[in-house]
């Protein structure tokens, strides 16, 4: 039980100190509050879906049904951490671009992310018996999450963006204020801390239902 | 009263929301669990 409150203290510790302490990026003025939930959402998104891709792969290997569990649960939160980084991106950029949405080659990789696996969410839904369902979706997973990578971080970087630049610059350096960057990490951190949490918890709720439907 | 502080409220009150429901949820699942 005690980690879960760490999980909490240190979440909610890390938002007083960069909402109040940290100084604001020059060029991103006020939406830097943003920063500290958009990009641990993304990060988190990513790790999400590739977790889902390994499980998948062991599901095709073993056949065993835990796995089949952590891919789908896997999957159900990278696309829910995905709309949240969604969201914030999109209330950042109406602040800083004056629109919700510009159809920016991040949001275009974001839209098409979400696309694949709410597609995936939705061919789980609609098949009928467990091995099956595992097999065939086991087998999407690891498709869709072959166009991820170049979605997420190829795409952007080969047309030309208004994002701002990513956290690793161009040169290979971290170009952040020492405050910003030990508040941006912690709660790096922390969402993904949170994350591991919800997996497991929503891999329980798996194996329960499967153990009542039995 | 300082735009910070209210970013700073309405982001904890969330946090703590969404905590607690995970909490709850995750009291729920044990029980159904012991069963």
């Amino acid at each position: 039980m005690l980690w879960r409150w760490l999980i909490f203290v240190w979440i909610a510790a890390t938002m007083v100190v960069a909402l109040l302490s940290a100084p604001l990026v020059p060029v991103l003025q006020e939406t830097t509050r943003v920063l500290y939930f958009h990009i641990p959402s993304a990060w988190v998104t990513v790790l999400a879906l590739g977790w889902s891709m390994i499980n998948s792969m062991l599901y095709l290997i073993r056949r065993d049904l835990r796995n089949d569990d952590h891919a789908a649960a896997a999957a159900e939160l990278g696309f829910v951490f995905c709309v949240v980084a969604t969201v914030t991106g999109s209330i950042w950029a109406k602040s800083m671009w004056g629109s919700w949405w510009n159809w920016d080659p991040r949001e275009t990789s974001i839209f098409f992310v979400l696309l694949i696996y709410g597609a995936y969410l939705a061919l789980r839904a609609s098949i009928e018996g467990e091995e099956k369902r595992a097999r065939l979706s086991a087998i999407y997973s690891i498709l869709a999450f072959v166009a991820v990578p170049p979605l997420m971080f190829v795409v952007p970087r080969i047309y030309s963006t208004l994002h701002p630049d990513p956290i690793i610059n161009g040169s290979g350096k971290i170009d952040m204020d020492p405050m910003i960057r030990w508040c941006f990490f912690s709660m790096l951190l922390g969402f993904t801390f949170l994350y591991t949490w919800l997996q497991s918890l929503r891999v329980r709720v798996s194996r329960l239902e499967r153990r009542l439907a039995t | 009263m300082d735009r910070n502080w209210v970013v700073l409220g309405v982001s904890l009150m969330l946090w703590g929301l969404l905590f607690f429901w995970i909490l709850r949820v995750e009291r729920r699942v044990r029980d159904v669990e012991k069963r």
